[in-house]
């Protein structure tokens, strides 16, 4: 895979700089690189890609996997995209913030807090984003057990128009 | 002089788009902007959650009704990417077509607006006006104006014929002319200067520090253009200038959006010339195999990032879509900041919030249950009778 160069070399830096933090590293494509991170360490990794120019986040897409939540960190040095996933456990979801190193994550961070409710540890208080401010506090759309069929049920108003 | 703190929207802060505005105003110039956002959540990711991969895509078209076509697209490269999916070439440049002439749409409705902002209103009357024209040309091709769905898994929807071509080529002929005249507008009428320059300043350090994306980001000179940077579509095909200005203000905005068009324009040709014989889409199974993508498309306001996963069914698993607003409202912020109150909504408007618009409207009658479809021959035809009632004749106009 000789065109898959730049791709495979920035694998191998990040598997040589954090060793036992990165795991399932891999080359999809061409400009794709995806791997798994240990949560305590994103903020490092980060940098680190940020001082090797992937200076731009595009955006922070939260999951629910079941067992694990967590979330995928996509950041481009504008033709490359890596993206760090890191998980974490469903019972109490942790992740460190990120606005030391990409400020501009403010609201993707507030997104994970109120759509997957993880604790993003760090992020100063604020309003919410990007629920609406009557929305109940507690529950989480996007997680998988969240049933907009239930939620339709419990809000009296809506009843006529809940089918 | 004592410090006040005013909201601007979220009711039409320059816009007709939900955004707050935390404005702290020392006279009348602003020492501090913060945004509040969320008005507007319509749970569009996970409503995808629960529909197959087409009804999807037509979900998604509506997360914005000037870019329609760039989520359609980012979104079915991630899925056809998933099912590898071999899409014609013909399909794919048929795609672009629609994507740069949504990319003339989209930059002659700002300039109308910038326009309308900067209170130059006969720019906003004749950039609105010529902007029919490259709607007319998304109606021929695809059969309406704004929510083209010429996109479908595998392809599109509809081919071009010889006829649409010449007419297609005919009209953007005509923009090209006027696109002449509002470039030199643009640089040398002395109102648009007094307006823009130096207004709404975003240093290029500030710009890749907040993630600034699109021509506001070009304004700023840093070169970023996803159809440059990561060429998708047919893009490495054409041959087109990055656009870039060095002047960080509104005036740097607005003439990377209007050099942008000359470049549309030339594609737009370049395209209806070289157009690839063949199908025009192929079969893409409803079930797509497990995987994740992520795709980057360049929408007229910027980069545009879709993640798919699939779990194996025909229903996707996550969908997450950022548009380029999101990632431009950040730098408005810092815009704001030292600027003067009169200057917000052009500040505002200079990154295009995206908000959506149409002139035709259906009516449903309850009488006879039956649901009539007006176009603009019928509205005008009603418009004057209504006039003509209240004893004004606008029939002679």
């Amino acid at each position: 895979m000789t065109e898959l160069i730049k791709e495979e070399k920035i694998k191998a830096a990040l598997e040589a700089k954090f060793p036992g933090v990165i795991s399932n590293a891999a080359v999809q494509r061409k400009n794709r690189v995806w791997l798994d991170a240990a949560p305590a360490a994103l903020p490092e990794i980060l940098a680190w890609l940020k001082a090797e120019g992937f200076e731009y986040l595009s955006t922070v897409t939260g999951f629910d996997e079941g067992e694990n939540l967590g979330a995928f960190y996509h950041v481009n040095n504008n033709s490359m995209v890596v993206n760090v996933k890191v998980n974490t456990p469903r019972a109490k979801p942790e992740i460190p913030s990120i606005l030391s190193v990409f400020p501009v994550a403010v609201s993707y961070e507030k997104e994970l807090e109120d759509t997957l409710g993880i604790k993003v540890l760090g992020l100063p208080p604020g309003r919410r984003y990007p629920l609406a401010e009557d929305f109940p506090v507690g529950q989480y759309p996007l997680r998988k057990d969240w049933k907009t069929e239930d939620y339709l049920a419990q809000q009296a108003a809506l009843k006529t128009e809940a089918k | 002089m004592s410090k006040i703190t005013i909201p601007l929207g979220p009711q039409h802060p320059a816009l007709k788009e939900p955004e707050n505005f935390m404005l702290v105003l020392e006279g009348e110039q602003i020492s501090g902007a913060t945004v509040n956002l969320g008005y507007n959540h319509r749970g569009m990711e996970k409503a995808a959650e629960s529909r197959t991969y087409l009804q999807t895509m037509y979900l998604l078209e509506r997360v914005c009704g000037i870019c329609s076509h760039s989520h359609t697209t980012t979104y079915i490269t991630n899925v056809e990417e998933l099912a590898k999916a071999e899409i014609p070439q013909r399909a794919l440049a048929i795609r672009t077509l629609i994507a740069e002439l949504e990319r003339v749409h989209s930059h002659l409705l700002w300039l109308g607006v910038a326009g309308y902002e900067m209170g130059f209103e006969t720019l906003f009357m004749y950039t609105w006006r010529d902007r029919e024209q490259v709607l007319d040309c998304l109606e021929l091709l695809s059969g309406n104006r704004v929510h083209y769905s010429m996109n479908t898994i595998g392809g599109v929807r509809r081919d071009i014929s010889i006829e649409q071509k010449a007419e297609v080529s005919r009209r953007i002929k005509f923009l090209e002319e006027r696109t002449r005249y509002y470039i030199k507008i643009g640089t040398e009428e002395p109102t648009v200067a007094a307006r823009t320059a130096n207004v709404g300043m975003l240093p290029p350090a500030v710009a890749l520090e907040r993630g600034a994306v699109g021509p506001t980001a070009r304004a700023s000179g840093i070169a970023r253009d996803v159809r440059k940077d990561e060429p998708y579509l047919i893009y490495d095909q054409l041959d087109f200038k990055l656009i870039t200005h060095n002047t960080n203000d509104v005036f740097g905005r607005l003439v990377v959006r209007v050099l942008e068009l000359v470049e549309s324009y030339k594609m737009i040709h370049q395209i209806l010339n070289n157009l690839p014989e063949g199908p025009i889409a192929v079969k893409v199974p409803m079930k797509i195999a497990p995987g994740e993508a992520v795709n980057r498309y360049e929408a007229p306001r910027g980069e545009d990032i879709h993640y798919l996963k699939s779990n194996g069914t025909d229903k996707p698993e996550r969908v997450k879509v950022r548009a380029p607003t999101l990632a431009n409202l950040q730098s408005v912020a810092y815009m704001l900041e030292g600027g003067w109150l009169a200057d917000v909504p052009l500040v505002i408007a200079a990154i295009d919030p995206c908000m959506s618009c149409t002139d035709r409207a259906s009516v449903w009658d309850p009488k006879k249950g039956k649901m009539a479809l007006y176009g603009w021959e019928e509205m005008r035809k009603l418009g004057i009778e209504h006039y003509k009632k209240r004893g004004v004749n606008f029939s002679g106009l």
